[in-house]
């Protein structure tokens, strides 16, 4: 290792007079078998790529391979039956259903999470003072302190603590809304109707994630060359103009994977749900496909299908990360650095 | 931008979608893989393991100095009793030990080891995340060998057994697992309140209406309910229906037919519940509030004054009942006067159900472990440090602990004597969460008797129709 190391450094003062940051100079692309060139490959590339198959590529095979039986999951015995699993799975209205809530969550978390975190992100960089500097909000560092901090917490303590926020007898939230006169809300159980369990299991998620969000867009936005930020203003640009034409085209590569983070969490949501609906909610509103996943296997010991949902499912998730890249794509953003 | 860059870019952005999407996402299906393990032995037969010389005081004969594993469900109960039984056995038998391990995850610790091939020698499936006992009954060993041997004292196990507490464990004829705790199901109130008040436990749904009547002057409730404990008012409902309606009614149920919910017995029940809940008699935000704390709005805080549930209700809200709340039960209440039961008739599903999986390496040692955990001794270790019975009678005395509610539990059996009765297809299927659902609907009065009956029965034709689910023919 440190031989490698030290080789490597050798190599790169040797070529420093190319502006190439690639270890070996383009001439030199001829597949030498050197020691450090080997042990590199090794320790960079052969190690990851072991770990990744066993610990990815090969439950993925696995399981995909399940979801063509109707194994019980508690013995030995895995029946093949083709595609029968994706068949019932077509028209299992409950499957579907949840996969609908799914869906959902796909869709509104992360556009609600992302614009919040960016719109907060604006006024803490930019949306100070219009005399003198271009700056954000008097106490940013506070402010950027205080949303961190339901990052922080573990998603099961978040889900607890909201769960009893939401109580409909004792809740804070009923408190409050009683409290100042909106007697309405007495006992209103706001996990218990179909009408509101799914907006206020977002509003949980979206509160968990977006002072994240907006650290992160922070951070990005202060990437931008303030000359920018000056300029526009200079030019007559409002506070909207501002964060519309010269923020966020500044940080889409940003906002794009926190798109695809957010997506792959909305989708998965499996600790929020467990924790705020257990019983996937009034009129199985909330009933997520994770939470199937798991009563389909261990409750109702049908691991063939509840493999067969974790396809349906793995496979949405790559559709939605390749219609993110795709439409970003389209959008000509760039930034993959920051991804 | 040169050609090279950009194909490196596309390349990278593949793999950052493709790892993105396998790594995160698949919740369940790497959970399932991981559970996968080896493909173990085929099929073991009659029990595995080594066995020792079968005597009196070793009727399965389990093998000197061998080593018995225990896996007990740490929920309410606890496992202490089970290492109390531990202990006897150790004495009793010549170098044997037993390792008593408990879990809250049953389905999700066992899986892999049943697929392995090394399940426990003895396994106490229960809790929320207890298997579907239907999905491992090939695979477990028939405990009749257990019922019919005697237990430490000489007496044989059968004879001392309260009447009808085996039927729930019988799978196809054989008895898989030996339910070990005595669940009364009744009506539980503070004895205390009804005597300041001058009420009595209601004995037909007209009573239960007049009881909500009288609790809604004073600013009570009849009932109250929690999200995932919803499920107790459908135990409700069917043992009123049954009573009502006598055997035949609790044979349509378990066997999920295909007219069960539009039976008179059963739409009767539904149509009183519709009432209570039309009148405004159940504590509103139920369906919004977790099971624990909907009962302590009953045991603790008194806004209501009735909560139907198991026998371990008392255990479950020790921490949470008021002072001087004299927990009693009364049996479910009958729709009519001349119902085909008596009022006095109860539901006794015992619980925690007790397993020998055959592919143990000791299942002698966990049968050996079932029949001192019958014992008198061990039973009425239980009865004293749980204040709930086991299956085991006359072990509980006269003045029941100093439990109010243990007490009114040997007088509900004893008033019952044979009418007694019990089904379990709600876990046999894994049905409590689709039952949730409908019950939650209909107790918040979102849906009416129809609505849930509809329902009801649509889960029942679903499971029924579906070839890939086992099914448990009751009798």
């Amino acid at each position: 290792m440190a031989g490698a190391v030290a080789a490597g450094r050798r190599r790169r003062g040797a070529s420093s007079s190319t502006p190439s940051p690639a270890p070996s100079r383009p001439g030199a692309r001829g597949r030498r078998l050197s020691f450090d060139r080997v042990s590199l490959m090794v320790v960079f590339l052969g190690l990851p790529f072991a770990f990744y198959v066993v610990m990815v590529l090969y439950p993925f095979t696995q399981a995909t391979y399940y979801s063509v039986t109707a194994w019980t999951g508690f013995s030995p015995e895995q029946p093949f039956v083709g595609l029968d699993n994706y068949v019932r799975l077509a028209g299992d209205a409950q499957f579907l259903n949840s996969l609908g809530n799914s869906l959902t969550l796909l869709v509104v978390v992360p556009a609600v999470t992302l614009v919040l975190s960016f719109a907060l992100a604006c006024v803490l960089t930019f949306g100070g003072s219009t005399a003198g500097a271009v700056r954000g909000l008097r106490g940013t560092a506070f402010y950027r302190v205080v949303s961190f901090f339901p990052y922080v917490v573990p998603a099961i303590v978040i889900g607890i603590i909201w769960s009893q926020v939401y109580n409909p007898s004792n809740g804070l939230l009923n408190g409050l809304l009683v409290g100042v006169g909106l007697d309405g809300f007495t006992d209103f159980a706001w996990l218990g109707q179909a009408s509101t369990a799914m907006a206020a299991t977002i509003a949980v998620i979206v509160w968990a994630f977006v002072g994240f969000y907006m650290v992160l867009f922070v951070a990005a936005i202060q990437n931008i060359d303030p000359e920018l930020f000056e300029a526009a203003r200079l030019d007559g640009a409002g506070r909207v103009r501002t964060a519309l034409s010269i923020a966020l085209p500044g940080i889409a590569g940003s906002v794009r994977t926190a798109y695809v983070y957010m997506g792959i969490l909305a989708l998965d949501a499996f600790v929020y749900m467990q924790a705020l609906n257990p019983t996937g909610g009034p009129e199985s509103s909330t009933l997520v496909v994770t939470q199937q996943v798991f009563t389909t296997a261990f409750a109702q010991g049908q691991f063939g299908i509840a493999c067969a949902m974790g396809v349906v499912l793995a496979v949405v998730t790559l559709v939605f990360v390749g219609l993110v890249f795709g439409v970003a794509r389209l959008l000509g953003v760039r930034g993959g650095a920051r991804a | 931008m040169t050609g090279t860059t950009r194909r490196t870019v596309q390349r990278r952005n593949f793999l950052k979608a493709l790892t993105a999407g396998a790594v995160v996402t698949p919740f369940g299906l790497s959970l399932a893989s991981c559970a996968a393990g080896g493909s173990g032995p085929s099929e073991g037969g009659g029990g595995g393991g080594a066995t020792g010389a079968v005597t009196d005081t070793n009727p399965f004969g389990v093998a000197a100095d061998s080593t018995v594993e225990a896996i007990i469900f740490d929920g309410g109960y606890g496992t202490d009793y089970a290492s109390f039984a531990a202990n006897l056995l150790q004495e009793n038998q010549d170098g044997v030990t037993v390792d008593v391990t408990g879990s809250t995850q049953i389905a999700q610790q066992m899986q892999p080891r049943f697929v392995g091939g090394n399940p426990p020698d003895l396994l106490d499936n229960s809790g929320a995340n207890a298997i579907g006992i239907s999905t491992i009954a090939a695979q477990l060993e028939d405990l009749q060998e257990v019922i019919d041997a005697v237990n430490t004292e000489g007496t044989p196990i059968a004879d001392t057994l309260y009447p009808n507490v085996l039927g729930v464990g019988q799978f196809d004829g054989r008895l898989v697992a030996i339910n070990y705790v005595l669940t009364v199901y009744a009506l539980w109130y503070s004895q205390t309140l009804f005597d300041a008040n001058g009420w009595t436990a209601p004995q037909t749904w007209d009573d239960a209406l007049a009881l909500g009547a009288a609790a809604q002057e004073q600013g009570k409730y009849l009932f109250t309910w929690g999200r995932e404990a919803a499920s107790y008012f459908l135990t409700m409902a069917l043992d009123s229906a049954i009573k009502e309606g006598g055997d035949e009614v609790r044979l349509q149920m378990a066997n999920l037919q295909a007219d069960a919910w539009s039976g008179e017995a059963i739409t009767g029940v539904l149509a009183a519940m519709e009432q209570v809940v039309a009148n405004g008699y159940m504590r509103p935000g139920g369906a919004g509030t977790q099971f624990t704390q909907a009962q302590a709005q009953w045991s603790q805080a008194q806004e209501a004054l009735l909560y139907p549930s198991g026998s371990w209700i008392e255990n479950e809200m020790a921490d949470a009942t008021a002072d001087d709340f004299q927990m009693t039960g009364a049996p479910a209440p009958t729709v009519t006067a001349d119902a085909a039961l008596p009022y006095a008739a109860i539901n006794n599903t015992p619980n925690e159900p007790f397993a020998v999986p055959s592919q143990g390496a000791n299942a002698a040692g966990g049968k050996e472990m079932l029949r001192v955990m019958l014992s008198p001794e061990t039973a009425t270790e239980f009865a004293r440090t749980k204040l709930a019975s086991t299956i085991v009678a006359g072990t509980i005395p006269e003045d029941a602990f100093g439990s109010t509610a243990l007490a009114a539990q040997v007088s509900m059996l004893e008033a019952a004597g044979t009418d007694t009765f019990n089904y379990n297809f709600v876990a046999t299927y894994g049905m409590t969460a689709d039952v949730n659902v409908l019950w939650n609907s209909f107790l918040s009065g979102d849906s009416d008797a129809a609505a849930l009956a509809e329902g009801m029965q649509a889960l029942f034709d679903r499971i029924r129709e579906d070839d890939s689910v086992e099914k448990v023919e009751v009798s």
